[in-house]
């Protein structure tokens, strides 16, 4: 379980939650869905400790997010971004720069289960859409086996179909807690809890 | 006339000056901001070019290990005092590190070329240590500026992908990775491009320098390729050095960035 305990966060002295609390539970697709500016992002960049609250406590797992379990608590998530600017030519270059070579086969098996061929994961991001692109980057960040699987609007740059194509592995997964942050209708309807913030 | 250099009189130097007439004109015709601030440059470049005829006409007189050392100690110091202010970073954070950084680096160079290369009897000779260090620092700054700014603006405006990185692979030496190759890149490439056209498109100044002085072409070449080598590689070692330093101060203990 995640849980967000009387959270406060100021930017620039302007609030973005006062004494917020949330609980997600494991096993289940979590949305937090709200207009921009509403802290959708703010949310998955709190869990990873990228973001640290003024007052209030996160805990990932039993787990205080503080400096002592930084390390235990990442190792847990893998993050996939919106619409990321990777300094690499193509997903196989990505994987080196993520430093684990070794699961190809598990890559390209989320490759197809989002239906991308297998040549897409050598080939350049500058001949992908960005749908494609985005898609890779999922199939490359399941592959991390983690447990909590962090999304940050994960439909920007996808249509219907492979906002669909997403959704079906999505919901394939077994024991994955999903945590996103999106605008998306679509998205938030299939999700098992929306926290509307 | 080999052995001496032909002096310039005063008064043409002063002629000489009459050609910045140019750039004051195309700034004027272009209303560029610039005349004040060529102005002031050209008046401290005057000024402290010549305390420093006066300086090294004293220092090299004396030839003293412990002063030749402490000039270039200077020189070290007003490098990094440099940098932080090009780099708009906080002095308190950055002047020891980036210090020490060019002094490291000055001292494994220094070391191997005077000492092991050029083989002189006395490594601290004031004709030798404090030029050659002077070329290896100025070239270090510029290098560094270009690659410090690379770094920390890298990681500013694409915390994102810093955030992807060390999130998925768990290791910040991975996740700082693609900034220190984009610094190296950045900070090292006009070197390199440098190095590859010198003698077609460009004469370099100490060869040219020794040249003048009455040197042969063949020594005068002989020292000019000992001399790049030991700036590309002085460059590398303490701008690798400053980032690794920089990293020391800059991330706190969740591995955020700060203080940049």
């Amino acid at each position: 379980m995640i849980e967000f305990k009387n959270i406060s966060l100021n930017f620039d002295n302007k609030p973005v939650f006062v004494d917020f609390s949330a609980k997600i539970e494991i096993n289940q697709h979590t949305c937090f869905a709200g207009a921009s500016g509403k802290g959708k992002s703010t949310i998955l960049k709190l869990i990873q400790g990228y973001v640290l609250p003024q007052k209030g406590e996160i805990a990932v797992h039993g787990l205080g997010l503080n400096a002592e379990n930084i390390a235990a608590v990442r190792s847990q998530l893998a993050y996939i971004p919106q619409n990321i600017h990777l300094p690499v030519d193509n997903g196989s270059d990505l994987v080196k720069m993520l430093g684990f070579e070794s699961k190809h086969d598990l890559i390209l098996d989320y490759c197809s289960q989002m239906g991308l061929e297998k040549e897409f994961y050598t080939r350049k991001f500058d001949q992908m859409s960005g749908g494609q692109k985005q898609r890779l980057i999922v199939a490359v960040c399941l592959s991390l086996e983690r447990q909590i699987i962090l999304m940050d609007e994960p439909t920007a740059s996808l249509d219907a179909e492979s906002t669909e194509e997403l959704l079906k592995v999505i919901r394939n997964l077994k024991n994955k807690t999903i945590v996103s942050a999106s605008h998306n209708p679509v998205w938030i309807e299939s999700a098992d809890k929306i926290i509307n913030l | 006339m080999k052995g001496s250099t032909q002096d310039i009189e005063l008064l043409n130097l002063i002629i000489g000056f009459s050609v910045m007439i140019i750039p004051i004109a195309i700034f004027l015709y272009y209303r560029v901001r610039l005349v004040k601030d060529l102005l002031i440059s050209s008046l401290r470049m005057i000024v402290q070019l010549a305390l420093v005829a006066v300086y090294l006409e004293w220092i090299f007189k004396l030839n003293n290990a412990w002063i030749n050392s402490a000039w270039v100690i200077v020189m070290i110091l007003i490098s990094a005092g440099t940098s932080i202010k090009r780099i708009k970073v906080s002095a308190k954070t950055f002047f020891i590190p980036f210090s020490l950084a060019v002094l490291f680096s000055l001292v494994i160079i220094d070391g191997f070329f005077l000492g092991l290369i050029i083989r002189l009897d006395y490594v601290f000779d004031a004709r030798y240590f404090i030029p050659i260090s002077g070329m290896i620092l100025g070239n270090s700054l510029n290098h560094n500026i270009v690659g410090l700014s690379t770094y920390f603006d890298g990681l500013k405006q694409k915390r994102e992908l810093y955030y992807f990185v060390l999130t998925n692979s768990g290791s910040q030496k991975l996740a700082i990775r693609p900034f220190i190759q984009e610094a190296l890149v950045k900070g090292i490439n006009p070197l390199l491009a440098g190095m590859s056209v010198m003698g077609l498109i460009s004469l370099p100044g100490m060869m040219t320098g020794q040249i003048l002085g009455g040197a042969s072409p063949a020594t005068a070449i002989k020292y000019q390729i000992m001399i790049m080598i030991a700036i590309f590689v002085g460059c590398v070692l303490s701008l690798t050095l400053s980032l690794w330093y920089a990293n020391v101060k800059i991330f706190d203990k969740y591995g955020n960035v700060k203080g940049v």
